[in-house]
């Protein structure tokens, strides 16, 4: 199956709901964390990530019984698990790649 | 500032905004609190927000007309599907074959079939164009609605 290059906003959203189901902010927070302050996504691009995973079916809501509307959960689905470790092969492969030319090239 | 970025919702489309409006200007608000009081901090956070948020209201609206057909600078996902160029450079050897084959038909013929040759260079050239462009059309549309063999491969895969 041939994987197609996610965006960085994109991968670090599924890193972040890799670990745990998440929230809007808590996914932000997160996904500063992991970058060392490095990524500071805005709502937007936020949410436009979040939208197009949901169509693509990748996360999905969770809408738990005493969570108000505006605090609703994402999780990453089978689909969208898949599709990360899929992406995660990918980028290995890569960097082991790039780790044997760079040695090759001192050597 | 929370109010203007309530205003600036409003460049989304309807639906998005009736789903995520009010989730959004949530996580706005929580991520404004949390800001430190240095100024500089503040500006910065407001600058990407609102730029943010101008970008992704674009790419909604892209999205709702086209699809992910044409991918928005700040693509999230790159479509697998790419337009083959090698298609279009033989469209284009074939079309400069057909016009030289006819100037040189008329160049044998003589000046008598000039005007006959710009009206017919004039036809094909339309002709050309409208198929292309139906041709691109109809692609938007069977895409638009998860028809085009991208998505059927897709779902074939998955």
């Amino acid at each position: 199956m041939e994987t197609f290059a996610l965006s960085e906003p994109v991968l670090l959203v599924l890193l972040s709901l890799a670990e745990q189901p998440r929230h809007g902010y808590s996914i932000l927070k997160d996904i500063e964390s992991m970058s060392d302050g490095r990524v500071l996504l805005s709502t937007g691009t936020l949410y436009g990530a979040l939208q197009r995973l949901l169509d693509n079916g990748w996360i999905e809501r969770v809408q738990e019984e005493n969570t108000p509307r505006d605090r609703r959960t994402y999780r990453l689905t089978s689909r969208g698990r898949r599709n990360l470790q899929m992406e995660i092969e990918r980028m290995r492969h890569l960097t082991k790649m790039a780790s044997l030319r760079v040695a090759r090239k001192e050597a | 500032m929370l109010t203007v970025y309530c205003w600036l919702l409003c460049l989304y489309p309807k639906s998005y905004r009736h789903d995520l409006g009010e989730e959004m200007t949530l996580v706005f608000r929580d991520a404004r609190n949390a800001l430190s009081p240095a100024l500089a901090v503040k500006i910065g956070f407001y600058r990407r927000e609102f730029s943010g948020l101008l970008c992704s209201a674009l790419s909604a609206h892209f999205d709702r007309l086209f699809g992910a057909a044409i991918p928005f600078p700040r693509s999230y996902m790159q479509p697998q599907f790419r337009f083959p160029r090698a298609t279009v450079f033989l469209m284009l050897v074939i079309f400069a074959g057909v016009v030289i084959t006819i100037r040189t038909a008329c160049g044998i013929a003589g000046d008598t079939l000039g005007l006959g040759w710009r009206t017919l260079l004039g036809c094909l050239i339309f002709m050309f164009v409208s198929m292309c462009t139906a041709a691109a059309v109809v692609w938007g549309i069977l895409y638009a609605r998860h028809r085009s063999g991208v998505h059927r491969l897709q779902n074939v895969q998955s």
